[in-house]
């Protein structure tokens, strides 16, 4: 997972520290040049002497082909040019400090995907607790993983003893309420549905319903794959938001998306995300969606999913991610 | 469909366009911007630089035909370049059976029924289910499958349904195999797929591959070309992603073409593909040659003749309108001319306004719609009651068609712009007009 951006990044590092290297033995061998000559002519060549810091001109090059890898790993244009700002405004003037180089340029790298990637966590386990039934609207484009992701979070949330009902609400796609139906079998949890061509805004409110009548503490709701571009669709979304009212408005996305993701948090945002899934990190080692869609969108990162099965779903966190993009 | 694509080449072939002396510096800004364009639009950065390598090679080593500027051999080498890498012409369905395959989500079971659907036109058609490892997946097909009225098969295990519809379907013409969704470097699922196309020996493997999919799109193409070999490849979710730049990954990729294009939601929403026009919007070209046909079919000359005149009438303007909405969506008759674009809600805007004109010039009188002086308050009251809109909007109407007569009238017509400045346009884009 990530080994290409975790490479890559790998790469500009050693390229500054070199940099950093040449310089310093640029300038002591006109240190040691100095030294021969005399008191007065030492003052003049002072001047001549490069400063042991980073200029523009040293590290541009190197920014440029990173920025290049970045977007090579589906980072969106803008997050990269928001990280090739970043890094150029803290590593020129960079005082060189032999032997030090790396890990300052490695926190440079670090504060600017942390400021992207550090958003207010939402705890769900104790939203849950504090709301019930705590109803979780899942949404996003076609194909991005909705109906598995919620198996997931349902199972999650069984698992922390949390009494779970899912609400079938795409009633478009073919076998959708099908294949919930299996799911939730499986794992063992209710499920409320209707007919297909049903009002999806009704088929949740049902389930609200179902739910406070047996005391179920989360209704999960699946709703049909939609493009942003398509009117009549995203209507309908927000439809289901205003007459249920979600305690939580997740935005699934597939992580192998490529630059389209900056179009899907921008317009999915527009009805208003608190929170962001990314499924199938299992096939991606590029994985630059994360970063596009947390810079634009600015909503945390509540799951990742990385695989088929039902416990392939994983908390996230900024900093372990970012520690293993940059680890040796 | 590729708004935002085509809209970042139009601006840089526009700059390019907009430049008085256009020399090597100006003709190196362009390929800048394209690289950049192209890897935004997910194509893998490899195929770009040799793109663009190819481009600057044409440009600078060659000599520049007679009569032909720099600038205009520039455009025509961009999109001869796109067209070579995209395929040059729409290519056929080969033989009987086909197996559609490709990554989780991307869109293979509604693509299959749509194949199957779009086959039937030219002979019998059966659906074939493979994928028993998503749920659910045999219930989708088979709800499909019902609802185009096809043959279909589904079991419990892939092997023996594979080898059961080679006897069961031996006298149709179509097999279209649908398979699970896999991660191609992940091995049990790659052996799977293997002995599946061992087991049917598929005429066809096309690879289904999202438009909004990134980089990632190379190296699955690749993997699932090393494993069976694909054929050709169908474009889904059109619709709605800006950029589709991973089917020119996959076509460089597996070496197949393009053949199909999947743009929406419903059953017939899918369409034989023409990497000309493909081309010709991600340039910002606009779909050219559409719009001539349309154009031709539904605008009379004599009527431009009077428009240009000045001189038209509420029926006139009636007759554009309608004409105009054959054509197409407001966005996608925009999105056709180069150099053209406005913001999309301001076409919505647009377009409901026109629909309301149409409305308020339909309850008029033959007579008012010729002489639109006769209409008085009393007149107005009657049109906006029976038209559905307000007496402001039909004054509105009144007012806007006097203004415009006006305006042309002083300005001795549109002959002033010299015949449409649409036709010098498509001039400089290489399109006999």
């Amino acid at each position: 997972m990530f080994d290409f951006l975790k490479k890559k990044l790998k790469n500009f590092v050693e390229k500054i520290s070199k940099k950093v290297e040449d310089k310093d033995v640029e300038s002591k061998k006109v240190e040691e040049k100095v030294e021969k000559e005399n008191v007065k002519r030492k003052k003049l060549i002072e001047k001549l002497v490069p400063k042991k810091i980073l200029t523009e001109d040293d590290v541009k090059p190197f920014l440029e082909d990173l920025q290049i890898d970045l977007i090579e790993a589906d980072v969106a244009y803008e997050v990269s040019e928001k990280i090739k700002k970043d890094l150029l405004g803290s590593l020129v003037s960079m005082e060189i400090k032999k032997g030090e180089e790396k890990k300052l340029i490695k926190d440079f790298i670090r504060k600017s995907l942390f400021d992207i990637l550090n958003l207010p966590k939402v705890d769900l386990v104790k939203e849950i607790q504090n709301k019930k039934p705590y109803l979780i609207v899942f949404f996003g484009f076609n194909g991005s993983g909705k109906t598995t992701t919620i198996a997931k979070v349902a199972k999650y949330l069984k698992d922390k003893g949390f009494k779970c009902v899912l609400a079938a609400a795409d009633t478009f796609r073919a076998a959708s309420i099908e294949q919930l139906e299996i799911h939730a079998k499986k794992i063992g949890v209710d499920l409320v549905k209707q007919k297909y061509g049903a009002d999806p805004a009704a088929v949740i409110f049902d389930a609200k319903k179902h739910a406070e009548a047996k005391r179920i503490d989360v209704v999960l709701a699946d709703t049909s794959g939609r493009s942003y571009s398509n009117e009549n669709l995203m209507e309908e979304l927000k439809k289901i938001v205003r007459v249920n009212k979600p305690d939580l408005k997740v935005l699934v996305v597939d992580s192998l998306t490529g630059n389209d993701a900056v179009n899907q948090a921008k317009y999915f945002g527009e009805i208003g995300v608190d929170a962001v899934v990314f499924t199938k990190l299992d096939v991606n080692e590029k994985g630059g969606a994360i970063l596009t869609v947390s810079y634009i969108l600015k909503k945390p990162i509540l799951f990742v999913c990385n695989g088929q099965g039902y416990n392939d779903i994983k908390e996230f966190d900024a900093k372990e991610f970012i520690d293993n993009l940059l680890e040796e | 469909m590729l708004e935002a694509l085509s809209e970042k080449l139009k601006n840089a072939i526009r700059k390019l366009l907009g430049k008085s002396v256009v020399d090597e510096k100006a003709v190196e800004e362009l390929l800048k911007e394209l690289k950049i364009i192209l890897i935004e639009a997910d194509v893998d950065l490899g195929i770009v630089n040799n793109f663009i390598e190819s481009v600057r090679k044409k440009l600078f080593k060659e000599k520049i035909p007679a009569g032909f500027t720099l600038r205009d051999y520039s455009i025509k080498i961009v999109y001869e370049e796109l067209v070579k890498i995209l395929g040059e012409k729409a290519y056929e369905i080969n033989g009987k059976k086909i197996m559609l395959i490709g990554l989780f989500g991307s869109g293979k079971t509604t693509t299959a029924a749509k194949l199957a659907n779009y086959l039937r036109k030219f002979g019998k058609v059966a659906l074939v289910c493979l994928d028993y490892h998503r749920p659910a997946a045999p219930e989708q097909l088979k709800q499909l499958a019902e609802k185009i009225n096809v043959k279909y098969l589904i079991g419990s295990d892939a092997y023996s349904v594979a080898k059961e519809s080679l006897e069961k379907f031996k006298n149709f013409d179509f097999i279209v195999y649908d398979t699970a969704g896999r991660d191609a470097l992940d091995e049990n699922l790659a052996s799977e797929l293997k002995s599946l196309a061992e087991i049917i020996k598929p005429d066809e493997k096309l690879l289904v591959i999202p438009a909004e999919i990134g980089k990632v799109a190379k190296s699955q193409s690749e993997e699932f070309n090393k494993l069976v070999g694909i054929t050709g490849i169908i474009v889904t979710k059109m619709d709605s992603s800006a950029k589709a730049g991973s089917a020119i990954s996959a076509c460089v990729a597996t070496g197949a073409k393009v053949k199909f294009v999947c743009y929406g939601e419903k059953i017939d929403a899918i369409e034989k593909y023409d990497p000309k026009r493909f081309v010709s919007r991600i340039l910002g070209l606009g779909d050219l040659e559409t719009l001539i046909e349309k154009a031709k079919e539904v605008v009379k000359p004599e009527k431009t003749e009077k428009l240009i005149e000045g001189d038209f009438t509420l029926e006139d303007f009636i007759e554009q309108i309608e004409s105009f909405q054959k054509i197409g969506p407001f966005d996608k008759i925009f999105s056709m001319i180069p150099g053209l674009s406005l913001p999309k809600d301001i076409i919505k805007k647009q377009e409901d306004t026109m629909k309301k004109w149409k409305y308020i010039i339909q309850s008029m009188t033959p007579k008012e719609r010729k002489e639109p002086e006769i209409i008085d308050e009393s007149r107005i009251k009657r049109i906006a009651k029976g038209s559905g809109t307000s007496e402001e909007e039909v004054r509105n109407l009144i007012s806007q068609y006097f203004k415009v007569k006006k305006m042309m009238k002083s300005f001795g017509g549109m002959k002033g712009l010299s015949r449409g400045n649409l036709q010098n346009l498509l001039k400089q884009f290489g399109f006999r007009v």
